[in-house]
């Protein structure tokens, strides 16, 4: 470590707490490096004024600006307090409902994909040695885009192809 | 417009008032706002050749709530007005109003009998600080605006008056 490394351009106490030593002493044996014993009033009130001299340089912009800035603007056509800052008076709230047509329809791809990415897999072993031939392989996959489609036969039922704005109402 | 009365702040101290006069007048800050093409001459005068920002008149903000002065630069449409005023009202003091063109200071050209399209100058409705006229003006008029407005705010000419050259003998 440090002990072999010579350092006489360090005074004797960084140079001390540069060794593993001294840190060891500190955290497992218990010595005050920072004697709490001689922290008198003083000391206290430092960080008190540091606090205080923080919390100024925060807060007293506010409370200089308060008294030294004109309190109101002139005005033409009273449309000081409009949001918008173009100049044009704004034309509803931006808070609107709008359809769900198209969500609902990008919904029914998730159908779509997972029919796709499992029958990848299937396009690659199909004409393999191994199942080539059986009928039995046929009728699975048979079984599963079956299933499958019946979420397009239920999206189809629930009207999501037709491109309409569905409207729902509260109860 | 004769004389109007300006929203002022609860305390006035007049030293800090001729300071912050100094601050407001080295620091202006237009709007990003132009009219018609006048506002060419304005981009212009904030791009490097004429370089606004040597008076530091650049920061052209894009928000009237951040801004302290309103160039109007081009004509005043019927169309335009109310949202030039809104625009005004939603500055915040203290704010000033520069008429550039001859669009803004009396409608310019297009002043005749029977016109319906355009107010016939700024200074109809808004409390205009100084004048630039010009058709369009040069981009150094436009400087020479924001000089003399900066000399209107503090009551002295900081930078130095430039003789025109067509009056040298």
């Amino acid at each position: 470590m440090l002990n072999n490394v010579n350092l006489p351009w360090l005074p004797g106490q960084y140079y001390a707490a540069m060794k593993w030593e001294f840190w060891w002493q500190v955290h497992f044996k218990g010595v005050n490096v920072v004697d709490m014993s001689a922290a008198s009033l003083g000391d206290f009130l430092y960080i008190a004024v540091f606090f205080l001299g923080g919390l100024g340089f925060a807060v007293g912009p506010f409370i200089l600006v308060f008294f030294i800035s004109p309190r109101k603007t002139r005005n033409i056509a009273n449309k000081t307090g409009q949001f918008i800052e173009c100049g044009m008076d704004p034309i509803g709230p931006a808070w609107i409902r709008y359809g769900v047509v198209y969500y609902l329809y990008a919904l029914i791809f998730l159908a779509f994909a997972v029919d796709v990415l499992f029958l990848f897999p299937v396009a690659l072993v199909y004409d393999s040695g191994q199942f080539a031939g059986g009928i039995r392989d046929f009728v699975e996959i048979v079984i599963f885009v079956g299933i499958l489609s019946l979420a397009l036969v239920y999206a189809w039922k629930k009207g999501v192809f037709k491109w309409d704005r569905k409207v729902y109402h509260r109860q | 417009m004769g004389s109007e009365s300006i929203p002022s702040s609860i305390i006035q101290l007049s030293t800090v008032d001729k300071v912050l006069e100094i601050g407001r007048a080295n620091s202006l800050w237009p709007m990003t706002f132009g009219l018609a093409c006048c506002a060419i001459e304005m981009m212009a005068a904030g791009a490097s050749r004429f370089d606004l920002s040597r008076f530091g008149a650049e920061v052209f903000r894009p928000s009237p709530r951040q801004c302290d002065v309103m160039i109007v630069a081009g004509t005043i449409s019927k169309k335009m007005f109310p949202a030039v005023k809104t625009l005004y009202d939603q500055m915040p003091e203290p704010k000033w109003v520069i008429a550039m063109g001859n669009c803004a200071i009396s409608g310019g050209p297009f002043m005749f009998d029977g016109q319906y399209g355009i107010i016939e100058g700024a200074d109809t409705f808004l409390p205009v600080d100084v004048y630039i006229p010009g058709c369009p003006p040069r981009p150094e008029a436009l400087i020479e605006g924001i000089l003399e407005l900066e000399e209107k705010i503090t009551g002295s000419r900081r930078w130095p008056r430039v003789e025109s050259g067509l009056s040298q003998p």
